[in-house]
């Protein structure tokens, strides 16, 4: 089953990989998607969105390539509970957040399919942090 | 020890993002307003936006459903998905003095901001503002 879990974890960190470059190209627009939110003051949602998908990127990279792999699980679970934390607020206040995780693409999916979409990813990060801890147990 | 590893790892990474990201600021610095969301001179307020009756052409970026049930009287259906197909009657109606202004659901939504952004770069088109509050605020001002 070892494939498995490479190909998991392959998969996840090119996503991220995918996600932080699309942000990283238009750094303006992600600034107006955290904005959105509502949660933040300006000032704080720009520098974010130039730092955010640098992070994604490299957190991504090093799932795929397996450095520092426990360090980018531990950061891609918590963007993910992060971000899923903010869009389930902002959607309590009533604020119709366009999400922005995936830059233009996805941009008209519904909240629900975001959302499942946002759980998914998160489920598959906890199963790769699982196999990890249960790999350096031995 | 595993606690130590993670938190070993993920504060190196951490640390690495910021190379490229203060990179990324500081060449594109200029072309930030890293103290404001949008100029002020990008969007209008309702009243401001009612001051100008008709002689500005309403751009309605919610999706086509949305639209269907009610629109801003005269507004024109232009958004993401259908870009392509909706922009010429668009076109159409632009004049260089008739100011254009975009609309969605809410100040929350961000696809009025993205289609005025696309009509500014992509069709060059000047003189477009977005509504502050979009829908939401146009149908509060009517009541």
């Amino acid at each position: 089953m070892n494939w498995f879990w490479r190909a998991l974890e392959i998969a996840v960190g090119a996503l991220f990989v995918y996600a932080g470059a699309l942000k990283a190209w238009d750094p303006m627009e992600f600034s107006d998607d955290i904005d959105h939110y509502h949660l933040l003051p300006w000032v704080v949602s720009v520098r974010l969105a130039f730092y955010l998908p640098w992070l994604e990127i490299l957190a991504g990279l090093a799932l795929i390539f397996r450095r520092a792999s426990n360090g980018a699980i531990a950061i891609l679970g918590a963007l993910m509970l992060v971000f899923i934390t903010a869009s389930v607020i902002a959607r309590a206040r009533g604020i119709d957040v366009s999400c922005g995780c995936f830059g233009h693409a996805l941009r008209n999916m519904t909240f629900v399919w975001h959302l499942a979409l946002d759980i998914i990813i998160l489920a598959a990060i906890s199963l790769i942090a699982r196999q990890q801890l249960r790999t350096t147990d031995r | 020890m595993k606690f130590h590893s993670f938190a070993r790892e993920a504060a190196l990474l951490l640390s690495l993002a910021f190379l490229p990201a203060v990179g990324q600021a500081i060449y594109s610095r200029d072309a930030v307003s890293w103290t404001a969301p949008v100029a002020p001179k990008e969007t209008l307020s309702v009243d401001q936006a009612r001051a100008l009756g008709d002689r500005a052409t309403w751009i309605d970026a919610r999706p086509e459903e949305e639209f269907n049930q009610r629109h801003v009287p005269g507004a024109l259906l232009l958004n993401e998905d259908r870009w392509n197909e909706l922009l010429p009657a668009v076109l159409e109606k632009w004049s260089p003095q008739k100011p254009m202004i975009v609309y969605c659901s809410s100040n929350g939504c961000g696809a009025s901001r993205e289609v005025a952004r696309r009509l500014r770069t992509e069709a060059q088109l000047k003189n477009v503002f977005v509504l502050e509050g979009g829908w939401e605020a146009w149908l509060a001002s009517n009541k």
